[in-house]
């Protein structure tokens, strides 16, 4: 279980305090598939850099579990926003990398690495170098790259969001599936309402900056959903209102 | 190709303008600068008596033993300097002050710490060449992009494995420019570095010529090291292109 306590997170800007995030408090199941939407520059990203540890709260406090998160860990996988493969390495060894660095032997961490590529649909890529794939299939190999280090927890930053539609569903259908199967807890962020309804046990709904939770959504359809019945399409009404009235 | 003949144009008009003004009008005298034809005849003796051939391999043996041990302390010091601000804060200042310090001017610390001979050399070039090598090494690594590094902690790589496995081959394409630059460098000082304890080398080649007004000789020296400079520049080019992604 995650838990964050009255976060607030401020950043020096031009010398001046800007506050990014503003008393969040949330507690995110272990198991639970989380997404956070919100409009731009709201803090998204932010709050989720301070749960890989990859940032600190100003104030409050952020607990896995029991513990203090102090700092990145591979039972945290996150997906960027941005591209981040290393260009050096080709598509496997990009894949591989995390249990390169854990030691693992190339024959093994080869054959995992090529198991999580073609569940991305990149099986025939895997000696292309990244400069040489699209803007999604890089996210795809970079999700790939995380899925492979097996985390508990994966937190993601829109990372469907260069995708074209019919990727983007299959992509979505696949994570539903690899969440259920190995009971991981997922943290989603993401622009899109229909992509937020259609993945989450729970929505929850930032306002622009600073950022503070203006409402929680449970989603409870079926985990098999069908994007276009009424339940679904109220709920993304519902989501998309409360965005819109957003100044 | 026609990169190739384009390049030549200026070197063969200026050859030719030479032997006109030389040779041809006299309008400019032997002991002012020696016409090509001189500069070819001084080729032909320092080639026959061998002279040439040994000054060369034992400027290019100095030279490459100075960048090596360049290298050796440069790249490892600047990956350091790069990643932690702590080493950089500690060593910029000093950094800074030692390296517009011209490489002459160590001359008699170099007498005095190792004497003559090949040590003073290779220590005189190495204060030349360190720098450009440190300096591009550290500007890599400070420069590496942060969501790479990001990326390999959340994947559970330790400080140790950054930096071997993003952080050196983020920045290789700078420590190969660093070495270009090195090198070219290097090759300045010899000279200066072939000055002291050496009978040989081209630095030795053209300094003993000079004061002797052999400026034949000297301007021979002067070209062998330009096209050492221009050889070893093409070299690191195409490395650097190699391990630029
Ligand atoms: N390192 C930083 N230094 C200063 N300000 C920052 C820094 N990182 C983020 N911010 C500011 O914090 C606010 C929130 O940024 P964040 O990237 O979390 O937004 P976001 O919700 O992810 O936006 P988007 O949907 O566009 O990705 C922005 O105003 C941003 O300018
Ligand atoms: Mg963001």
């Amino acid at each position: 279980m995650i838990t964050l306590e009255n976060i607030t997170k401020g950043y020096l800007k031009y010398k001046q305090e800007y506050v990014a995030l503003q008393d969040i408090n949330l507690k995110v199941d272990k198991g639970e598939f989380l997404c956070i939407v919100g409009p731009s520059g709201c803090g998204k990203t932010t709050l989720l850099r301070m749960i890989a540890g990859l940032d600190f709260p100003t104030s409050g406090q952020i607990m896995e579990n029991e513990t203090e998160i102090s700092g990145p860990s591979r039972e945290r996988g996150y997906v960027f926003q941005q591209y981040s493969l290393f260009p050096w390495r080709n598509v496997l060894d990009n894949v591989a990398f995390g249990l390169e660095v854990q030691g693992l032997a190339d024959e093994e961490r080869y054959q995992k690495a090529r198991k999580y590529l073609k569940m991305v649909g990149l099986s025939s890529f895997e000696k292309s170098s990244p400069q040489e794939l699209s803007g999604g299939m890089k996210q795809r190999v970079a999700i790939a790259r995380c899925l492979v280090n097996d985390p508990q927890v994966l937190l993601m930053d829109e990372p469907f969001s260069a995708l074209d539609v019919q990727t983007r569903h299959k992509l979505q259908k696949e994570l539903v599936h690899i969440w259920r199967k190995e009971q991981k807890t997922i943290i989603f962020v993401t622009h899109n309402v229909d992509e937020a309804v259609f993945l989450a046990d729970r929505v929850v709904v930032l306002s622009s900056a600073p950022g503070t939770i203006i409402k929680t959504f449970n989603i409870e359809l079926d985990r098999i959903r069908d994007r276009t019945s009424h339940e679904f399409l109220n709920l993304k009404k519902e989501i998309t209102r409360l965005l819109d009235v957003e100044p | 190709m026609r990169k190739i003949l384009i390049s030549l144009i200026l070197p063969v008009s200026v050859v030719v303008i030479l032997t006109i003004l030389t040779t041809f009008t006299g309008l400019i005298p032997p002991y002012f600068l020696p016409s090509p034809s001189e500069v070819i005849q001084s080729f032909e003796t320092l080639l026959m008596n061998g002279e040439l051939v040994q000054d060369t391999s034992l400027t290019l043996m100095r030279v490459v033993l100075s960048l090596t041990v360049s290298a050796l302390i440069g790249i490892p010091l600047g990956i350091l300097m790069g990643w932690s601000d702590t080493v950089r804060d500690l060593s910029s200042f000093m950094v800074g002050i030692l390296r517009p310090i011209p490489p002459i001017a160590w001359i008699p610390f170099a007498i005095l710490w190792f004497g003559v001979g090949l040590e003073s050399a290779v220590f005189i070039i190495f204060i030349g060449s360190v720098f450009p090598i440190l300096i591009n090494t550290m500007d890599g690594v400070k420069r590496v992009d942060k969501v790479l590094l990001e990326s390999a902690y959340t994947l559970g790589a330790s400080d140790i494995q950054v930096l071997r496995k993003v952080a050196f081959p983020a920045s290789l394409p700078n420590i190969v420019t660093g070495l270009k630059v090195g090198v070219g460098v290097g090759l300045m000082c010899t000279v200066a570095a072939e000055m002291i304890g050496s009978n040989s080398g081209l630095g030795y080649l053209i300094f003993t010529s000079t004061s002797m007004l052999d400026t034949g000789s000297a301007i021979v020296g002067m070209l062998t090291i330009g096209i050492i400079g221009l050889g070893a520049d093409y070299l690191f080019s195409r490395i650097e292109k190699e391990v630029s992604w």
